[in-house]
């Protein structure tokens, strides 16, 4: 019995040993060898294809890449934060959203100087002024931005006797909101189907049309006090009644909903084309109308930083400089959508002539590209902004699609919970 | 006469000295073997319960760092969230809808188990399996087979002209939703711990009462129930620390991990979470540790009170019978 | 023992009690529910690992497609789950960690049952009552420990290091080794002129077997499992299983017969061990049981 508890005793010492050396030369930086791993780290999708990624390996010998994936902004988020918090963890570039943009810029030191002649004139103003903090540093680079359009489900339109060619549908429903939500109830008249997802949606798209809706210009939150905001969630629930399916973002009841038409249109920004086509693979009806009630918004966008606690920062900087290019930009968007937000891109005619065979060959160049035209405002969006709109998703939630309150309650307690924040 | 002292002397003096080393051997390797987990563990779980309770006093933001001395305010200030307060009741609606069947599951699985059965090895493996499939993974399986419009459990239930249930949208049923997870994982589990207290029985007081013609279950609430106490006593207490702990079960129920719009699944330790890293205004590392330490001192009452019913509803007789043979 | 006044126990009469033990059809009945309910959902999540995207939403149907092994590859070959370091991490971490624990529990729990010293009911009962310490307590100075000062963050050994031992395993060898090993063993070995480290190992060590092999294998499982504090510190370069599969779901919301698929190659794994080792377990539950 001692002997093999002798063995035992000398496999694992010899298992705790092998773990040690494992995990020592896991830990070694490995910039002094040839080869340098370089993480990118991004959310939902980019439209950073391996392909896309290969070329840069095989243009710059000597770098591998590695892409990570969180499934939604929230996630990355929290990461993010966490990481920063922990001092490591951080991909060697991240990805940022304009939603929590700003709650990160607070911590601007701790992210690496982008600023480069190679970029100089990239962007529009509005989003290169966004990206640099107190001391003039460039600190993000930005990817993609997103103009929105109406994806709509041609056969249901059809069957309730509505036009359903594209351009017909554009004229169909150009207006304003109120405009958007009787069409809808001519629809809902004559189907079974709902006419948007949710109520969460149609409120991003009814508060990014907004100058100040969460939180004033000089960093207060007026979320609870603000007329817009109030009119805003008055108005969209109260369309939901008879229009919305009731169903959250990112849940598997939202998903499967594209799939089996339980709504008829849902507001679309560039970006989110390629989800359609991952949710809804075996359908072929779906088709983009160059339309959106009260001519246009964006939705999203986001930015690549390159956080200071990485081991490769300028190689990372001249990966993230290549990945916003313009030529890059424009695969992204041919794959997935994301429409960039590179100024020379906008009006190229590379980018006009894009189709997207999935939506019946649309042209999503000419529309998106119109759609971003239309934008004429760009809301503020300070570093309460992430934490409240949360929060006032909750409340939609609450009143739309689980119903456990009526829409009053919802707001008072939200008006509890943005207390609650701190 | 001198020599044979002498030697005597020696002998003593030989003895003496490793009486000595003997005695010392004796008073010291106690202390020398418990001091290896003592010290480990004062670093890992002393020392971290101690710093929570410092890091509680002040105003410490996740990369901010520490901050101000706040006193009690972080306790107030939680104690003073609703959200707090729902994240309570919901943990103890979920231990509650959990713990309850699963003791008595596990106690009738163990009764079954106790008897002589053909293939015992299989039947008590095969309820053990579950217990080996990890939480998250319990979780991702179940929250989509209890999916309000798609999932299994309403798809079923629908068929056999049922309404179908909000899985996900109201409280109640998220919490029965959560338990039956956990009982999932940990009935088999407690099972076998009940089967191994069930096994150390005397035979005899079984066959001299069924000599006297009790009936099954008059055994089984006569012996088998008074005798398991100690075994009962820890299950029900390791259960309720468990219990009132869990964090994968409802993180994974969904994909935002907040615990619904109307926190209707939301745990404590999802909310010391949420407070630390998370989402809504999280990075208060002050808040979290203060909703911690409270977290604490509730699983120790309630596990004290848990103790005295449980000791109270099982009658002690025949554990003391026990006791003297 | 014997309680007084009853006719003695024949052996027939044994054997009659021990024959009228035996379940009925009710007794297997009930535990053939209780193990197919047991093992329905890995065979639902098979169905659906076995299919694709669409399969989840679709009407069950009862046999599996036939995609499993081609979803399995998806979840191993995705650059950012890291499978197969997930693995090795799991594997490391519950390694090293089952033999620490079970190591020093049997350490203290020997002295604490069978040495007699002063403070050893005190400290007992101190160990005892920190069993209520929930982990999540700590989770919040763990993580400036491990992160901050020690520079940690996304190792294994900041998943290691806090789970070196347990007050759970120190109270379950104690319990164990108070009733396996009757004193005379001790007292004889110690008459004979063995010390004290001598007397653990060739005495106490032995006879914590069933105990600690049950106890290492419950360790084991139950750090495989762990999710909560190696989701906060580590990160998608260097995960533990659980974590992957957190991962995979971030990766693959869409699909979930790749998650799914994912849910059940990492719980693989234990089932070898449980397969191989379970006989071992509950052995010795039964022996523990009798001794006492």
């Amino acid at each position: 019995m001692s002997t093999s508890r002798r063995t035992t005793a000398a496999a694992v010492a010899g298992i705790a040993a092998f773990a040690m050396i494992a995990t020592g030369c896991a830990s070694t930086p490995a910039g002094d060898d040839k080869e340098i791993t370089l993480t990118v780290a991004t959310f939902n999708n980019f439209g950073y294809t391996d392909e896309l990624f290969a070329e840069y390996e095989d243009a710059n010998p000597g770098i591998k890449i590695v892409h990570n994936k969180a499934a939604t902004s929230n996630d990355a988020r929290t990461n993010y934060f966490t990481k920063l918090g922990a001092g490591s963890g951080l991909a060697d570039i991240e990805a940022v959203e304009i939603d929590w943009f700003a709650e990160l810029l607070q911590f601007s030191d701790k992210l690496y100087d982008l600023s480069s002649d190679e970029v100089d004139g990239r962007w529009l103003d509005w989003k290169s002024e966004a990206a640099t903090d107190a001391d003039g540093r460039l600190i993000a680079y930005g990817t993609d931005i997103g103009p929105e359009a109406i994806c709509y489900r041609a056969d249901l339109f059809e069957a309730a006797g509505l036009p359903s060619d594209r351009d017909e549908v554009a004229e169909l429903l150009t207006g304003d909101w109120d405009h958007y939500y009787s069409v809808g109830e001519k629809f809902t008249a004559n189907s079974d189907a709902a006419w948007f997802d949710g109520a969460g949606a149609i409120m991003q798209g009814v508060l990014n049309q907004e100058e100040e809706t969460l939180e004033s210009r000089d960093g207060e939150v007026i979320a609870t006090t603000n007329p817009v905001v109030k009119d805003a969630y008055d108005s969209v629930l109260a369309a939901s009644e008879g229009l919305s399916a009731g169903l959250q973002q990112w849940t598997k009841d939202w998903e499967a909903g594209f799939a089996s038409g339980a709504f008829a249109t849902t507001l679309c920004p560039s970006w989110f084309l390629g989800n359609i086509e991952g949710m809804s693979p075996d359908v072929t009806t779906w088709d983009i109308a160059n339309v959106f009630p009260n001519g246009g918004g964006n939705w999203g966008g986001s930015y690549l930083t390159v956080p200071d606690q990485g081991d490769h920062k300028e190689e990372a900087k001249a990966l993230a400089a290549w990945l916003t290019d313009p030529e890059q930009q424009l695969k992204a968007f041919v794959k997935t959508g994301n429409f960039p937000s590179q100024v020379d891109l906008q009006t190229a005619d590379e980018l006009l002539a894009v189709t997207r065979p999935f939506f019946n060959d649309a042209p999503s160049g000419e529309i998106f590209a119109d759609r971003a035209v239309a934008v004429t405002v760009a809301p503020y969006k300070g570093t309460k902004y992430f934490p409240v709109m949360n929060e006032l998703q909750n409340a939609l939630v609450r009143a739309d699609v689980t119903k456990n309150m009526s829409p009053a309650e919802s707001w008072d307690q939200f008006v509890k919970d943005v207390a609650a924040l701190g | 006469m001198t020599t044979q002292t002498l030697s005597a002397e020696r002998r003593v003096r030989r003895i003496t000295f490793s009486h000595r080393l003997n005695r010392w051997d004796v008073k010291v390797s106690p202390y020398l073997y418990i001091s290896p987990f003592f010290i480990l563990f004062g670093l890992t779980g002393l020392f971290p319960l101690v710093y929570t309770a410092y890091v509680s006093m002040f105003d410490w933001h996740i990369i901010g760092g520490q901050g101000d001395f706040v006193g009690l305010g972080n306790f107030e200030w939680v104690l003073g969230q609703e959200r707090f307060w729902q994240a309570l009741g919901n943990t103890f609606s979920i231990f509650l809808l959990s713990a309850v069947p699963q003791v008595i599951l596990a106690m009738i699985i163990a009764a079954v188990l106790d008897q002589n059965l053909r293939a015992k090895t299989f039947w008590r493996m095969g309820v053990l399996v579950p217990y080996v499939v990890a939480p998250v993974a319990v979780s991702l399986i179940f929250s989509n087979m209890f999916a309000d419009q798609h999932g299994l459990i309403n798809n079923t239930l629908t068929s056999i002209g049922l309404s179908p249930v909000g899985w996900h949208s109201e409280t109640i049923p998220s919490h029965l939703a959560i338990a039956t997870m956990v009982n999932f994982r940990w009935t088999g589990y407690n099972a076998l711990i009940l089967l191994a207290g069930m096994q150390a029985i005397p035979r005899d007081y079984y066959e001299a009462a069924m000599i006297d013609g009790a009936g099954r279950v008059r055994q089984f609430f006569s012996i088998t129930i008074p005798s398991l106490r100690p075994t009962l006593i820890f299950v029900i207490i390791t259960s309720t620390i468990g219990g009132l702990q869990i964090f994968d079960e409802p993180r994974m129920y969904d994909t935002y991990g907040e615990g619904g719009a109307s926190s209707q699944w939301l745990t404590i330790t999802m909310y010391i979470y949420i407070r630390a890293f998370g989402q809504s205004g999280g990075g208060q590392f002050g808040h979290a540790a203060a909703a911690a330490w409270i977290l604490f001192l509730i699983i120790v009452v309630v596990g004290l009170i848990n103790l005295l019913i449980t000791r109270a509803l099982v009658s002690s007789t025949s554990a003391s019978k026990r006791s003297k043979s | 023992m014997t309680i007084p006044q009853r006719p003695p126990l024949t052996r027939r009469r044994r054997g009659a009690a021990a024959a009228s033990n035996r379940p009925g059809l009710l007794g297997y009945g009930f535990l053939a529910i209780v193990i197919l309910s047991a093992l329905f959902p890995l065979y639902w999540s098979f169905l659906i690992g076995s299919g694709d995207s669409t399969t989840i939403n679709r009407d069950l149907d009862w046999m599996p497609g036939g995609n499993f092994l081609k979803n399995a590859a998806a979840v191993i070959e995705n650059d950012s789950v890291n499978f197969w370091k997930a693995l090795l991490n799991s594997i490391i971490v519950s390694t090293v960690v089952s033999f620490s624990v079970v190591f020093f529990s049997t350490l203290a729990g020997y002295a604490f049952a069978k040495l007699k010293f002063r403070g050893g009911k005190g400290l007992l009962a101190f160990v005892i009552a920190t069993m209520a310490v929930p982990t999540q307590l700590g989770i919040v100075p763990l993580f400036i420990a491990m992160s901050q000062w020690f520079h940690l963050g996304g190792s294994i050994w900041a998943v290691i290091i806090p789970a070196l031992v347990t007050a759970f395993g120190v109270f379950w060898m104690t319990q164990y080794l108070s009733q396996a090993i009757p004193d005379e063993l001790i007292e004889a070995a110690r008459v004979d002129g063995a010390s004290m480290i001598r007397t653990f190992w060739h005495v106490g060590l032995p006879a914590s077997r069933p105990a600690a092999a049950m106890l290492a294998l419950f360790t084991f499982v139950a750090t495989w499992t762990n999710f909560f504090w190696p989701f906060i510190i580590l990160d998608s370069t260097n995960p533990t299983l659980p974590v992957a599969l957190s991962l995979l779901q971030a990766n693959y919301f869409i699909d979930y017969s790749i998650v799914l698929a994912g849910v059940l190659l990492s719980t693989i794994p234990l089932l070898i061990l449980f397969v191989i080792a379970g006989r071992q377990l509950v052995s010795g539950i039964m022996q523990g049981a009798v001794k006492g």
